[in-house]
């Protein structure tokens, strides 16, 4: 066979794939997002996905007009460079991203090395902000959010004496989280039982359960993703634990249902959206989430987060190009003024977000107020529930 | 005594969900001599068979969204039906990855990475039409059987005494037709040597296709049970089984069936035995252990040394 015509298609597809690179790089102003569709964080990606897509669907209406375009970070920190080169090279005026914190610590420094503004959306380890001048993040940190359970669960439950504490330690985030979890277990007087290291690929946790189990903990604590965390609550329950269990954000998703079904029932997590709250952009979250689904469907916290970070960075834009001189636009300035312009004013707003007032320190931090716990409550179905927020 | 039942139990379950994977890329290896890359998608796709058997619906997030079978059958049934929904697609991967290549006589590696290529397709093909989302076989799938049982003192899953029943059965199953039927040794001719077997009027190409489609039945069957264990967590869930499928394979000595059994329980049991505060580091014992047996012992536990050919 001759290689003539191989070669012939192999160019073919070449430049097939060089022009569509070159028209998604031509295409006015483009914002990226950066969320794990594919592996264990995929569930939470999905989450971050919606969030952005009702954003750019409300957003997408209104100066200044922005592309979204989203790229598929894995849940690796390879996967998850080669989606940020791609969205640099695009160049993008944002990058809304990546959904885990041990992808940050790898890959916002790329963003920050080319002067590109990066919002976290669900990257709550502590550091995030610090890696870099063009880093903020709308998800609070671990810090603040991690012992608000802890201490309802103590609130519903004095008796509370003997903790045992899952995490799994092959994620930044998960391990932060878990020492946190643990210093405020400390902090309050409580014996820590047990400490059973897991890891996110995890799925059998017989021999760390039993383990617990002869512990005999009042409570338990878990950090953990959706699809471990969820295994681990599961076969918790089925081996016959039936006390309190207090989880972290990496489980805070209604993608949990699935996979701990009736067990997730009773589960403690903090949560940094609240659904009932009144105002302009939670509104437009709940109206654009609910079409197609249950009328009284609620959206994930990362799903809030997500829409956030793009409202923020939209509402930023919108000031930079009112500063800017009649008959000019965003587009016409140099791409390193534009993001420069961008970052500053991002970081000196108040935002009135689906997640509540919010604005940023100097370094990029959030600065959220309202907080609450939830706590899950299943249907009969197994198969649905719903995070019911404790008073 | 409690604690070495309950240590034994959970090595024991683990390993012979290793064993059944291991299984099946011993019994493609014996005969082409080859790793099927795309088993641990045939382990995936049978545990959305099993899922979509019992009546699952397909979620938000993929083409197939909302999709649900007019029909539910209980999870007895509907495990060896996936079995062989999936045993159907290791056909197609024999005919499509495999076969083109031993035809015109292409070096045994390409077969390696047509069959990487397949696996993912298949998989990314699973995520396009499903979505990448969770799926649980529901918890009650195994009728009025309870949870947990007490056994020697110890708390076990009642699926994970399933899984442990399931994979012994197969692998006596599996046992008695290679040793005891024609057929099962004209299998043994091929992995000998498929020329002169075929010389000989063994169908070659007949038992290659046979070894393919026992390889996907048993990965659908452990994936369905792995899925009603711990469910379905995306697309990508058989990858992790899939490396630690091909150490036990590697361990128990490529193309041995008694060795995959071997070294499944042998990497079940150990990982078991990690103590509780290094329980994240099960990996490393795992595949520390391959790496010294391998050292002392490079055929595997229960392979042959093969001799160089002239």
């Amino acid at each position: 066979m001759s290689a003539r015509p191989l070669v012939i298609a192999a160019v073919g597809v070449l430049s097939a794939l060089l022009a569509g690179c070159a028209r998604q790089a031509s295409d006015g102003l483009v914002i990226g997002g950066a969320v794990a569709l594919t592996g264990n964080a995929g569930l939470l990606g999905q989450d971050a996905r919606t969030g952005l897509d009702i954003a750019q669907q409300f957003y997408g209406q209104q100066q200044p007009r922005l592309k979204l375009v989203i790229e598929d970070t894995g849940s690796d920190e390879a996967s998850a460079t080669q989606a940020f080169r791609r969205l640099i090279n695009q160049q993008v005026v944002a990058i809304l991203g990546p959904s885990l914190s041990q992808q940050g610590f790898a890959v916002m420094p790329m963003a920050d090395r080319a002067g590109i503004p990066v919002v976290g959306i669900s990257t709550t380890a502590p550091g995030i902000p610090e890696i870099g001048r063009f880093v903020a993040r709308v998800a609070s940190p671990v810090t603040v959010i991690a012992p608000r359970s802890l201490a309802k669960a103590l609130e519903r439950n004095p008796r509370i004496k003997r903790v045992a504490v899952f995490f799994a330690q092959d994620d930044v985030f998960c391990s932060s989280e878990s020492s946190i979890f643990q210093k405020a277990i400390r902090a309050k007087g409580l014996e820590l039982v047990s400490l059973q290291r897991t890891s996110v690929s995890d799925t059998d946790f017989h021999t760390p359960i039993n383990n617990v189990l002869r512990s005999r903990p009042d409570l338990v604590v878990i950090s953990a993703l959706v699809s471990d965390g969820g295994n681990l609550v599961r076969q918790l329950r089925e081996l016959g634990y039936s006390g309190p269990i207090v989880s972290g954000n990496g489980m805070n998703t209604p993608n949990i249902y699935p996979v701990c079904q009736k067990h997730c029932d009773g589960l403690l997590i903090t949560q940094a959206y609240n659904p009932a709250l009144n105002n302009r952009s939670n509104t437009t979250l709940l109206q654009q989430f609910r079409r197609g689904r249950d009328a009284e469907a609620v959206p994930p916290q990362v799903t809030a987060q997500a829409f956030t970070a793009y409202q923020v960075v939209h509402e930023a834009l919108a000031k930079v190009e009112a500063g800017l001189p009649a008959g000019s636009s965003l587009s016409q300035l140099p791409p390193e003024r534009l993001r420069q312009q961008l970052l500053s004013t991002l970081l000196d707003g108040r935002y009135q977000t689906p997640l509540g007032e919010i604005r940023f320190t100097p370094e990029g931090e959030v600065i959220q107020k309202d907080f609450s716990v939830a706590r899950v409550r299943m249907n009969p179905d197994g198969r649905s529930g719903r995070f019911m927020l404790l008073p | 005594m409690q604690d070495a039942t309950q240590l034994l139990l959970n090595g024991l379950s683990t390993g012979a969900v290793y064993g059944l994977f291991a299984l099946g890329y011993t019994l493609v290896f014996s005969v082409l001599g080859v790793i099927n890359f795309a088993h641990g998608a045939v382990f995936t796709l049978g545990a959305y068979f099993t899922y979509l058997l019992i009546g699952g619906a397909v979620g938000a997030n993929g083409l197939l969204a909302g999709l649900q079978l007019p029909f539910a059958l209980p999870f007895w049934l509907a495990l060896p039906v996936a079995g062989l929904a999936s045993a159907a697609v290791a056909l197609v991967i024999e005919r499509i990855a495999f076969r083109p290549l031993r035809e015109r006589g292409a070096d045994s590696l390409l077969a390696l990475i047509t069959s990487l290529g397949a696996g993912v397709v298949l998989v990314n093909l699973i995520q396009l039409l499903v979505g990448a989302e969770s799926y649980a076989i529901p918890t009650g799938s195994l009728g009025g059987l309870p949870t947990a049982i007490q056994l020697l003192g110890a708390q076990v899953r009642t699926v994970q005494l399933l899984l442990l029943v399931v994979a012994a059965v197969l692998l006596v199953l599996l046992s008695l037709w290679i040793d005891g039927s024609r057929s099962g040794k004209a299998l043994q001719a091929v992995a000998e040597d498929a020329t002169t077997a075929q010389l000989l009027g063994i169908p070659s190409g007949r038992m290659i296709q046979i070894a393919f489609g026992l390889s996907g039945f048993l990965a659908g069957i452990a994936g369905g049970l792995v899925g009603l264990s711990v469910s379905i967590a995306g697309p990508y869930f058989g990858i992790g089984y899939g490396l630690k499928g091909l150490g036990v394979l590697v361990l128990g000595g490529l193309g041995s069936v008694p060795g995959a059994v071997l070294g499944g329980l042998i990497i079940g049991l150990a990982e078991a035995c990690v103590p509780a505060d290094l329980s994240g580091y099960r990996d490393v014992v795992a595949y520390g252990i391959l790496f010294v047996v391998l050292l002392l012992r490079p055929q595997g536990l229960l392979g042959h040394v093969l001799p160089n050919k002239v």
